[in-house]
């Protein structure tokens, strides 16, 4: 199967279950997770439940083109769902069962891993979902975000797009898989990743990147005075990738390192509470105005 | 009589916490079930997705419980004629009882009406059914979880709750789930209801859907596996009995599958390709005739794999790693460990004491300070190489994908970069003994760099105030104390601690404590690694106290002792030894120094036969002692101080030590002292016990 097939299949299942296909956020972020349809979705009692790719940079993971399987650029297929259906390890299995794999004939296990965020200032628990030894999967209740203890709990459900294409196809580079038939994915991609690992290594100007992250910060600030939550986010996501670009330059020195993490988190915390109070003030829009379970046309009652 | 049988199914629970939630469960509910007079004895059963219990000879129903009830005084509850007052029927209706059940008891504050009340046995069902929720759910786990609207906390969410006793449901809520008979079968492979009538049926039922609930059956069964599939390829699977352990606790259905390697990857490290395996994969490797073979064990939770998919997969994910780590071992062989040196001037080794390059010049300085120390002076250039790439591998990838590996791998780069086989051996072993059962560096510069490591940190962090208090020890520094003692012990090496301590100190400059002081800790601090270790040995607890309590700066001369005095412990004369030297040190306590000092025992002054017998003996054997004491020759020392028990005995049978005359005194008190603080040089005596 196709890195392409492998994205429809999973956003027609998931659309299924009621999820809303959202598309990916146009500002670098290093996981799917700093998506404002998770990052901020997971607050507050809304109920939520959504599907989206999300194309991730992690400067520090280059290795100029010449790893199977490392990556700066790499993409997420991500599944939340607030709250967290009862069936939902039901509901993952039979996403796999979608992609055509029949889990009888596989060795399918959650084995414990836990997930944190310092600079989110998030955490959760949950698994490594392992196919055949393989991790596909990563497998998240959130229990907390910007500080705050979360209720309802929101599951999140991360897919690693390349690693798993490479699986079900048994490459052994992640530039051999097909992205479309006939395309590969080093045809569409190899270039780029040198050029993004030289940049990060050697080229990124780290006096200008700092400049930016001060700035980036600052502005994050001024929204947040403003009372915009979603331009002070963006900001503080600017931040983060910035610091990933000077970390990956080798230019955030030990001692800098917690400080500017404290800082990118502080700019969560405070956008997660500003989240929160602007959600509160249009009386939680999005929760049902009866008693009734929140609005599915999902198919995961039958 | 009647049998219990109580299953939770949640998410996959975490297998390292399984162990301890086994017990847990089992203590709690054994405890409850003794208190609530239910008897039984019950039995732990678990699966990566279930925690049970299966009690047997569980009383149907709670024997009645008698208990008396103490009311007012008897003087306000009987009039004078004995007939009871309104407060004595008062008591007895709000007691239950009729008045003729009441008696006067005499208690320790006087005369009393009480009520003698028949708690009637209940049902155990009923019984059990309002205990057990508050048991289960408020057992602990290091990281709890909350599920559903945030309110349920336990390990993971729990999906169904089973629970009979003699086959009829004791109805309760866990967490909001409703109890019943019903479970559910394997995830994959039998994911259907299950009605259960009792626990031979629930085993049974389980079993055949795919899933064994007995931890030791999966265990047994995996081992089977692995060994007659390693044979099947003429090899043996890893022995790793944790391992197995994990495995059996990761599944409900326990197998294993035998896949391949390209045998070209045979040619990395076997360190790296174990650690892979093991540590990435969970997976065991296959060793032929000693080597390596190009085979590994994979636990899966299935019953087989006719396709060869699993087997498949896990080779896939297994070459995938070793690619990685391939592409590693080559990459990082571009730059020699001696070029990544600046790089660890941009690592931190902590925030106030600085980079890893300012720890690597610490660690250098140290290590010639230590050879001369040691008479190893002729190793410095050795030393100074292994100090100083000691930690280069910390700026590898291969260690940021291993971190297990650290040290091995640099181990591995230096001797690929041509460095010297003494000082790559040192960079290879630099964390061993990472416990109190772990292998020693394997020469003596790996052990001096080993020991310089540990020292630069454990008096950086002491000298920060951060020394590990209770079971918070994030630095691991007790583990570094550990590994200290353990080489010192191991080289038999005369090092004098607290002065080597004082030199790794003075190299980190002014710290916020002070220094003395520190430094004063962190010898109590290694005299309690060494004690522990010292009894682990074996070695009596009062005997490593006699000796621990004396001066020991050098703590393989402190074993030394603990075994010399161990060994003259089992003769004869030992006893009375230890005796008379609990009455010297009491004597000697009750007798201040005076202000002109001690002087020596003079003969001429002595005035009684038996005090001249013991000064005789003892001035004759001091020499001796002395030379003895300084050639370490401590059993020898000890027969010449116990073939002085009958002088002394007789000494103090016979001598009054607080005579009239002050000169008199002073020199009985002179000669005890100095016969003491000969003996203190080994032991002291009087913490052994008769």
């Amino acid at each position: 199967m196709d890195l392409q097939t492998l994205i429809l299949k999973l956003s027609a299942y998931w659309v299924s279950k009621g999820c809303l296909l959202e598309q990916p956020w146009d500002v670098e972020v290093g996981a799917g997770t700093m998506h404002p349809a998770t990052f901020l979705r997971v607050l507050g009692p809304e109920p939520w439940r959504a599907a989206y790719v999300q194309p991730s940079r992690r400067p520090a993971d280059g290795r100029y083109g010449q790893n199977p399987f490392r990556l700066v650029k790499h993409q997420q297929f991500q599944v939340v769902m607030k709250p967290a259906p009862d069936d939902i390890q039901d509901l993952y299995v039979e996403s796999l069962v979608a992609l055509g794999i029949d889990p009888k004939e596989h060795d399918l296990r959650f084995e414990e891993d836990n997930w944190e965020s310092p600079t989110l200032g998030a955490w959760g628990v949950g698994w490594q979902v392992l196919l055949d030894g393989m991790e596909i999967t990563q497998f998240t209740y959130f229990q907390q975000a910007g500080g705050i203890d979360l209720a309802p709990i929101t599951v999140e459900i991360t897919y690693g797009l390349e690693r798993l294409t490479m699986f079900l196809a048994k490459q052994r580079s992640v530039y051999d898989v097909e992205w479309a038939p006939g395309v590969t994915y080093g045809e569409a991609r190899k270039q780029d990743e040198y050029e993004v690992s030289k940049y990060g290594f050697e080229v990124a100007d780290a006096s200008l990147w700092q400049t930016l992250f001060d700035r980036f910060e600052a502005e994050s600030g001024r929204c947040l005075d403003a009372g915009l939550v979603l331009p002070a986010y963006d900001f503080a996501l600017k931040c983060s990738h910035a610091f990933n670009i000077l970390d990956a330059r080798g230019a955030v020195s030990a001692t800098d390192r917690v400080g500017v993490i404290r800082r990118v988190r502080e700019l969560a915390v405070r956008c997660a509470k500003a989240y929160v109070a602007s959600r509160e003030a249009q009386g939680f829009p999005m929760l049902p105005k009866t008693a009734a379970p929140p609005p599915e046309n999902g198919a995961e009652n039958g | 009589m009647a049998e219990f049988l109580f299953e939770i199914l949640a998410e996959e629970i975490p297998a390292g916490i399984l162990p301890a939630a086994r017990e847990d469960l089992l203590a709690r509910v054994s405890a409850a079930f003794a208190d609530a007079r239910l008897g039984g004895t019950l039995t732990v059963y678990s699966t990566s997705r279930r925690l049970a219990l299966v009690g047997e000879g569980v009383a149907d129903q709670q024997p009645d419980a008698e208990s008396e009830v103490t009311g007012p005084p008897a003087s306000v509850g009987y009039d004078t004629d004995g007939n009871p007052t309104k407060a004595a029927i008062g008591f007895a209706k709000a007691q239950g009882v009729t008045v003729e059940d009441l008696r006067v008891a005499t208690l320790p504050k006087g005369p009393y009406v009480v009520a003698r009340k028949v708690t009637p046995g209940r049902p155990a069902g009923e019984v059990i059914g309002e205990i057990l929720p508050a048991l289960v759910e408020k057992m602990t786990f290091p990281r709890m979880m909350r599920w559903g609207d945030g309110t349920p906390q336990w390990i993971r969410p729990v999906h169904s709750v089973l629970a009979l006793l003699d086959g009829l449901v004791i109805p309760m809520h866990l967490f909001g789930v409703e109890s019943g008979r019903t479970t559910f079968g394997h995830r994959t492979l039998a994911p259907g209801r299950i009605v259960t009538m009792g626990v031979a049926d629930w085993f049974q039922k389980l079993r055949a859907a795919h899933v064994e609930p007995d931890l030791a059956v999966r265990r047994a069964r995996f081992q089977e596996q692995a060994q007659s599939l390693a044979s099947e390829v003429g090899g043996e699977p890893a022995d790793d009995a944790a391992l197995l352990d994990t495995w059996a606790h990761l599944v409900e259905s326990p197998g294993v599958v035998r896949g391949s390697f390209d045998p070209d990857f045979l040619a990395l490290p076997e360190e790296i390709l174990v650690t892979s395996m093991r540590e990435h994969q969970k997976m065991l490797p296959v060793r032929s005739s000693g080597t390596l073979a190009a085979h590994f064990l994979a636990a899966c939770d299935q019953i087989a794999d006719p396709k060869g998919l699993i087997a498949r997969g896990n080779q896939w994910v297994t070459e995938a790693r070793f690619s990685d780590a391939r592409f590693f071992w080559d990459d990082d062989g571009r730059t020699r460990l001696e070029d990544r040196l600046p790089r660890l001037g941009k690592l931190q080794f902590q925030e106030t004491l600085g980079d890893y390059l300012r720890k690597t010049g610490r660690i250098q300085d140290l290590a010639e300070k230590l050879a001369a120390r040691l008479g190893l002076s002729h190793l410095d250039g050795v030393l100074v190489r292994a100090a100083r790439l000691m930690k280069a591998d910390l700026v590898t990838d291969m260690v940021r994908e291993f971190p297990d590996l650290q040290g091995v791998v640099g181990g591995l780069y230096a001797r690929r970069d041509g460095e010297e086989e003494e000082v790559w051996q040192a960079l290879y072993d630099q964390y061993r003994p990472a416990s109190a059962d772990d292998s020693m560096p394997r020469g003596d510069v790996g052990c001096v760099v080993a020991l310089a490591d540990r020292l630069d940190t454990l008096t950086g962090l002491f000298g920060l105030g951060l020394a590990p208090t209770g079971s918070k020890d994030p630095y691991a520094l007790r583990r570094a104390a550990l590994g200290v003692v353990r080489i010192l012990l191991d080289r038999k090496w005369r090092l004098d601690l607290p002065a080597a301590s004082a030199d790794a100190a003075a190299l980190h400059g002014a710290l916020p404590r002070q220094r003395d002081e520190m430094l004063k800790e962190l010898s109590a601090f290694f005299l309690e690694r060494l004690r522990f270790l010292l009894e682990k040995k074996g070695h009596a607890s009062d005997v490593v106290e006699a000796v621990l309590t004396t001066d020991c700066p050098d703590l393989a001369d402190a074993e030394e002792r603990v075994e010399a005095v161990e060994a003259m412990r089992k003769e004869q004369d030992f006893l009375p030894l230890a005796a008379a030297f609990k009455r010297m040190q009491n004597i000697l306590a009750q007798s201040p120094v005076a202000p002109g000092g001690i002087g020596e025992p003079d003969p001429a002054k002595m005035t009684d036969d038996a005090e001249k017998a013991l000064a005789g003996d003892y001035l004759q054997a001091k020499g001796m002692l002395d030379d003895l004491v300084a050639k370490r020759r401590y059993k020898d020392a000890l027969s010449i101080m116990a073939s002085m028990g009958p002088a002394l005995d007789r000494f103090f049978t016979e001598v009054h030590v607080m005579a009239e005359d002050p000169e008199v005194k002073a020199n009985r008190i002179a000669l005890l002292r100095s016969m003491r603080d000969q003996f203190v040089r080994v032991a002291r005596f009087s913490e052994i016990r008769g």
